[in-house]
């Protein structure tokens, strides 16, 4: 009441300055009741003992355990050769789909349809397909490719081909999302600059390279980023098909620390693991904002 | 030989929709064509066939005698200047007319030379390190016909070029395109719906209508000579004013009959309308070519209803039957809403259209 009483005394002109506080307020609250709150609080208790004092325990236990450094390499890995796969595809099938054939939205509703499944159903369906009696075995032996001594082993293989696996099952789960993104940056750049490159002379690739591409940027670096991220955070589709410590990647090790272990001992370890994951997404995006030239474009522009 | 020949073109977009019917047209060398039409008239499809941009559903286009219906755009030879510019927006404006001529491997100075030579000529010289978000439309306008012009094509297409341009900027941008093609003198094709800038700039005006071209003429000659009614009221601000008139031949007179006025004319300079002898005429008369005259001359009065001062001339507008007439009278006619005026037509220059066909009566008298 005090509040509305002090306000309405207020001159109009410094009434007028207070409303867009007033009204980004929700947010702000909101922002920090429910987001920046647990993050810190994270942070501070990954510094933080069981007893509560002040350690860097949870991080040196981190950093002297092997699987941390294997499923450092294991996430980079599959961030390099997932993100890649998925934007090669992704960027053909968007620059297919954006020529407007014939049954080309067909096409873009059946291609989109992995994107509209659940993680956990995504595991399901691989975990059984790629199972010795899996539906995949089946398939290939009602098409008549191998016999019934010829049964891949799919989900039996050593690291590297678990790690493919992998690669492949992430690809086909966001190959839509990305084309998507893609498509909408495509469906925003006019034909008529595509047009210009073909009347002053450029083939079908060149236009590609020196037009298309380069107008796309700011939606590729979109792309990138997002998938970069999600890419590090990978790890439900690998617990869903291998289990827990088969094939350790670092959000893995975040849930198995936490959630699995039980003690609080491991809690903490588990905090401190979430906080170098943030750091390491983090340094990435600006790694990748960096070598993409994200940076410098609006230096230019600022010029 | 004509530059451009396209011989019975037509496209169509599907089953039942034609962009363009049938169209034939010869350019001639160093001619500036300009396509005039109402928006889906086909004129910019017409435009796009030529450049290889929309794909022809029939017919053969000829360029310098030679076939190019199925090459591709790049190697037509031609170069396009489009409505929204589409100038690439990475690219400095340097790069931007430098693209074409980097594709071809021209050695790195003369590109240099010719990119400032073009430059210089459309004014925007100085911009070349510029990016086009920093360029102002015009700019952005200019930078486009700069690249165009930097190829030196064997046809110069031009899709609305002035479109998107400010009315000021739009009549200072025609004069100086009239004087570039005066000193490049690259054959020109003009696409646009402004009849204005149409009469400003073409060698001859093709006009067309729903798929179709209407009438092909010098500027002069589909003002003056419409080839049919549908010209005679696009052409021209205000556009014509029609008038349908019962014909009757008379003690050797002819008169055209109207609820409000009937007009005389001379059996032997109009003697085709004797053929149209107690049949309807249409009588279009160009808003210049009716007069304000005393009362006692006039062929009828009425009582004006708005009067539109535009400095260098006035518009008035009358109602004759139910519908809106305009005329234009110079300014110095002092004339204000509700004056009864006398009014008569200047009927040397009236045109007479068919009432059936809509096409022009064709007087002996014109052809001189």
């Amino acid at each position: 009441m005090t509040s509305t009483k002090s306000f309405l005394s207020l001159d109009k002109e410094s009434k007028k300055k207070m409303v867009p506080y007033l009204l980004i307020a929700p947010v702000i609250i909101y922002y920090f009741l429910f987001w920046m709150f647990p993050v810190i609080n994270a942070i501070v208790e990954s510094f933080k003992s069981v007893d509560g004092v002040w350690t860097f325990d949870n991080y040196l236990y981190i950093f002297k355990n092997p699987v941390f450094y294997q499923a450092l390499f294991n996430t980079g890995f599959i961030v390099v050769f997932s993100v890649t796969i998925e934007f090669v595809l992704a960027f053909g099938l968007a620059l297919l789909i954006n020529t407007k054939f014939k049954g080309s939205s067909i096409f873009l509703f059946l291609a989109i349809i992995p994107m509209s499944l659940p993680a956990v159903a995504v595991g399901a369906m691989w975990s059984s397909g790629l199972a010795t009696r899996g539906w995949l075995n089946s398939l290939l032996m009602t098409i008549g490719l191998i016999d019934d001594g010829g049964k891949f082993l799919f989900l039996a293989g050593g690291r590297m081909a678990t790690m493919w696996l992998i690669i492949i099952i992430d690809a086909w789960t966001v190959i839509p999302f990305v084309m998507i993104i893609l498509l909408a940056g495509l469906q925003g750049i006019g034909e008529d600059v595509r047009e210009a490159g073909a009347v002053f002379g450029g083939t079908k690739f060149q236009i590609l390279r020196k037009i298309t591409m380069p107008m796309l940027k700011p939606t590729i670096t979109t792309a990138m980023i997002l998938r970069i991220i999600s890419a590090i955070q990978i790890w439900l589709i690998i617990v869903l098909l291998f289990g827990f410590n088969r094939l350790p990647v670092l959000l893995e090790q975040v849930v198995l620390n936490y959630d699995q272990l039980g003690a609080a001992y491991f809690e903490r370890i588990g905090l401190a693991l979430s906080v170098l994951v943030a750091l390491i997404v983090s340094a990435a995006s600006v790694f990748y904002l960096k070598v993409s030239g994200s940076f410098e474009k609006e230096a230019v522009q600022n010029e | 030989m004509a530059t451009l020949e396209l011989i019975d073109i037509a496209k169509r977009f599907s089953k039942n929709v034609w962009g363009v019917k049938k169209m034939d047209l010869e350019v001639e060398e160093k001619e500036f064509i300009v396509l005039l039409g109402p928006s889906g008239c086909g004129k910019t499809t017409t435009m796009r066939m030529i450049a290889g941009l929309e794909e022809v559903t029939r017919g053969t286009i000829l360029l310098e005698g030679k076939d190019i219906t199925d090459i591709p755009t790049r190697d037509r030879g031609i170069s396009m200047v489009f409505q929204n510019y589409a100038i690439w927006p990475h690219m400095s404006v340097y790069e931007n007319i430098a693209f074409s001529l980097k594709l071809r491997r021209m050695p790195g100075n003369e590109i240099k030379a010719r990119v400032q030579k073009t430059a210089d000529m459309v004014k925007i010289g100085n911009l070349l390190k510029r990016l086009p978000g920093q360029l102002s439309g015009g700019q952005q306008q200019r930078v486009a016909l700069a690249r165009a012009l930097a190829v030196e094509p064997k046809l110069f297409l031009m899709d609305e070029p002035l479109s998107n341009l400010d009315a000021k900027l739009r009549v200072i941008m025609r004069t100086e395109l009239k004087a570039i093609h005066q000193q490049t003198q690259a054959t020109s094709i003009f696409v646009t719906h402004d009849q204005s800038e149409a009469m400003s700039m073409a060698d001859r005006i093709v006009i067309m209508k729903d798929g179709k071209i209407v009438q092909i003429g010098t500027p002069d000659e589909v003002y003056f000579k419409s080839a049919n009614i549908f010209v005679a009221g696009f052409i021209g601000t205000p556009p014509s004013n029609f008038f349908t008139v019962k014909c009757s031949v008379e003690n050797g007179g002819i008169s055209l009959q109207h609820p409000n006025f009937t007009l005389t004319v001379d059996p032997h300079e109009f003697k085709e309308l004797q053929e149209y002898r107690n049949k309807d005429i249409i009588i279009g008369a160009r808003p210049e070519d009716i007069l304000i005259v005393p009362k006692e001359s006039a062929a009828f009065t009425e009582k004006v209803l708005v009067v539109e001062p535009q400095g260098s001339h006035q518009v008035v507008a009358f109602k004759l039957n139910e519908r809106i007439v305009k005329m234009i009278v110079s300014p110095e006619i002092k004339v204000r809403p509700n004056d009864t005026i006398g009014l008569a037509f200047n009927v040397q220059r009236l045109h007479f259209f068919d009432s059936n066909t809509e096409k022009r009566i064709p007087l002996g008298r014109e052809e001189l």
